[in-house]
Formats: structure tokens, sequence, C-alpha cells
């Protein structure tokens, strides 16, 4: 269990990093992939809605001390998708590709309009299809390329993880 | 869903979902008002969170930066051989030109004492610091730089590059702090117009950007002197930015629907697709009701 909770947290730190630092491309302005998202529900997926939960909250309060001036924002809304997505967590089976990449593009756009209503239009930013075509979609897929390869990454990890935890279960038995 | 059919491989776990999910639910919110209303966490957060964090992406943006340079060098080599060449005739013909604008300078140093100009802002104090990290996602344009308050800088210092606005810091850790930048969609400053003194509000507009503009509105100018290609600098009043920084030239100007004010765009003097490295004036503006 401890292990896991340092693991994951290292994974989380990893990308943090990658998305603030490498993908940044040093410019200012570009689209940056939504690593953490991809993270929490590839973690909700995997392990259940509260593993989700969990993962989000501390993904979005990282996001949040470092880039947000409501901190619990982030934290709030990665943890709805945690758990939202933890619903499919039944439908899981680590062939399958298909699911959880559609799961994290779709909890990503999400995201993304959610992040729009709450940020924007309450500041009557009203070009819905700018930030549609210009930001939102953009991240979605950039997000979804990104997960083509980090996914199964994610997934090697856990099932090490599992196996691990596997094998000293037998031992007590 | 019920989760309380155990997790895979975690049967310990018997918390139900729902209830851990309301628990944090108001957790967040009671966050999210007390940094509404309050700084309480900023200052644990920001240390713990720069220890951890600034020293990792300090070295990740170094290695890629070198590794960036180093590519770029290679590539450069072959083309600097044929510049050299033609840079030859072009130092001859400058240092004709020099001549000449050496002794515009004398006379503009001159002039200067006799208006009794100061030189606006080369009487800062100013520090280097480089861009270590930008923002998570992509809707403000906030970025993060290597240094912080043990390094004599804190929050509402003006931050520029080359000679330009950049924003201003917002947040501030031991040796890291984030900087707002003007083209940030939720940044509003109050600009004027060098020229005239005409005083107007320069918005960041995460739409305009993309066409490398920023908007400004409220100009109050009956007379119609305003031109395209004015130079928008900081305004006197403004209560977070120093007066006379340049901020852009304005590109269109259009009058609004009141017939009052006049709106438009401005191109800003800052390239903010390439900041590498920026300057911030260890200043804070004074007002008022600070003290």
């Amino acid at each position: 269990m401890l292990r896991r909770v340092i693991i994951t947290a290292i994974m989380m730190f990893v990308c943090f990093i990658a998305q603030t630092s490498v993908f940044g491309a040093f410019s200012v302005t570009s689209s940056t992939p939504n690593l953490m998202m991809i993270l929490t529900v590839s973690f909700s997926l995997m392990r259940g809605d509260i593993c989700g939960m969990l993962v989000g909250f501390s993904a979005g309060l990282l996001t949040d001390i470092f880039y947000s001036d409501l901190i619990g924002f982030y934290a709030l809304l990665y943890m709805y998708a945690g758990y939202l997505c933890g619903r499919f967590h039944k439908k899981f089976y680590p062939e399958n590709l298909i699911l959880p990449l559609s799961v994290i593009t779709l909890a990503d756009f999400a995201f993304g309009i959610v992040s729009f209503i709450a940020l924007f239009a309450v500041r009557q930013r009203f070009q819905v299809l700018y930030y549609l075509t210009g930001i939102i979609l953009p991240e979605a897929v950039y997000t979804l390329i990104v997960a083509i390869f980090l996914y199964p990454l994610i997934l090697r990890v856990n099932t090490w993880l599992e196996d691990i935890e596997q094998r000293s279960a037998r031992k007590f038995v | 869903m019920h989760s309380e059919l155990p997790v895979r491989g975690e049967e310990k776990l018997h918390i139900p979902g729902k209830f851990l999910l309301l628990i944090l639910t108001v957790v967040c919110a009671a966050l999210m008002i007390l940094t509404f209303n309050t700084r309480i966490f900023s200052g644990v957060f920001n240390t713990v969170a720069g220890i951890i964090v600034t020293p990792f992406q300090r070295g990740v943006t170094t290695i890629a930066v070198w590794i960036g340079d180093q590519a770029q060098r290679l590539d450069n080599i072959s083309r600097l051989q044929e510049e050299v060449s033609a840079l030859q005739e072009q130092v001859d013909t400058l240092t004709t030109d020099n001549t000449a604008l050496q002794q515009n300078q004398y006379e503009l140093a001159q002039l200067r004492i006799l208006y009794n100009l100061d030189a606006q802002y080369e009487d800062y104090v100013k520090t280097g610091a480089r861009i270590i990290a930008k923002d998570a996602g992509n809707w403000f344009h906030s970025f993060i730089i290597d240094k912080g308050y043990n390094d004599g800088l804190a929050i509402d210092m003006n931050v520029l590059a080359g000679s330009g606005l950049v924003g201003r810091i917002v947040d501030i850790g031991p040796d890291w702090a984030r900087v707002q930048s003007v083209i940030a969609d939720n940044s509003s400053i109050s600009g004027m117009v060098l020229s005239t003194a005409d005083n107007l509000i320069v918005d960041g507009d995460l739409e305009m950007y993309n066409e490398g503009l920023i908007r400004f509105s409220k100009l109050t100018d009956n007379a119609g002197r305003v031109t395209i290609g004015e130079k928008i600098v900081t305004s006197n009043v403004s209560d977070k930015y120093l007066p006379g920084i340049l901020i852009g030239y304005i590109t269109t100007i259009e009058n609004d629907a009141n017939n009052l004010t006049k709106s438009g765009t401005l191109t800003p003097a800052v390239d903010f697709e390439h900041l590498e490295t920026v300057l911030v004036i260890m200043e804070v503006k004074q007002t008022g009701d600070s003290n």
C-alpha cells in the first residue's frame, strides 16, 4: 500500500514537471497536453473511483498551488473526473486500449468545457466557438496523442504493482 | 455506483466512495472560500511546493534549453559563414552611421537635461531571471521564474523583457515567483497614450492574442489626436504598474457605440512566443493606501 502511494506520487510529480516545463516547449503561449488528466483517468479506470478520486484531488491540488488563484478549484474538477470515470472500472480490461483512450479524451474535453464556463463565461467571455476550436479541442487532441504513449506505461507500472501485491498476499496464506 | 465492492487488491479499504467524495468536495469548497478571501495558505503551500518542485523544473528546463542550443549551433555554423562576409560590408556602413548617431545621442542627452526629463526606467534597479516553467493549462498565460523572495522579489513587482512590459508577480515562494503576463485573459492594466497622455484600459484577451494583439478600451480622445502606431505606456494612475513602461503600439482604433470612448487593439512590445529571460524591477509602486 505504502509502495503504491509513493510510486503514484512520483509518477504525478514527473508528469507535473513534464507538463509545465518540457511540453511547454519554452513558449508561454503554445498548447500543452493535460498529463494530470491522463494520470487521474488511468488510475480511476484501473483502480476504481476511490483511487481515481484521491489521485485527482492530489493532482488538482498540485496544479492549484502553482497556477490557480483559487486553491481547491482544479482539485475539485480533477476529483470529480476521477470519481466519474471510476464508473467504467467494471468494464476495464488491461488489453482494451480503446476504452481508456476515449474516456481520457472525453474527460479532458469535459474538463475544458467546465473550465471555460467557470473561468471565462462568468466573466462575460462568450465566444464559445473560438474557445472550443482554439483551446479545448487542440488540448483534447494533444492529450489523446500523448495518452497513446503514456497510458501503456502507467498500465505497465500498475500491473507490476499488482503482481507484487498478489505475491506478498499469497505468502500470508 | 456503490464502491463498497472492494477495490481490486485493496480489500481493507471500505470507505463508501460517495461519502469520501462529499468530504473532499467540502474540503475543496472550504479551501476555495478561504483562498478567495485570505492568503492564509499561500505562504505555507508555496514554500513547500517551491522546495520540492521548483528545483526539478529548473533542471529540466536547463537541460532542454541546452539540447535546443546545441542543435541550433550545428544548424547555424554553415549559415554563419555566409553571413560573415555580408556582415563585414554592413560593419563599414554602420560605422559611418554610428558616428552620426553618437552625435544625435549627445544632442538628445543635452535636450533631456534641458527639459528635465529623466530617462524613464533606466533608474529602476532591475534583476534578471530565467523562465523555468509555464502554466499547466492553456487558458492563462502565466509562467514561473527562478527567483523568489530570497532574492528580494515581492508580489506586484513589474516584469520586463527587452524594453516592454511582460507582466507582474502575482505569487511568490522562496526561490520562485509566478508572473501573470499582460496578454493573460484575466489581466487588465491602466495605460496611457504616450504622446497625448490620454488614459485607457489594456485588457489581455486569449482570442486576440493568437493574432498577436491585445485589446484596449475606454480611450477618451475627443480631439481625435490618437493615431495608429502611437506608443501605449503604463499610466501614472495604475495601482500595480510603475508609470511609463512601454506596453505596445496601437494597431487599430475604432469608435465605441457610445461615441464617447474608443477601443481597439495594440501590438505588444514583447515577443511572448520566445521569452526565455525577463527583468524584474525591484521596486513596488507606492500607492497612498499601502502603508
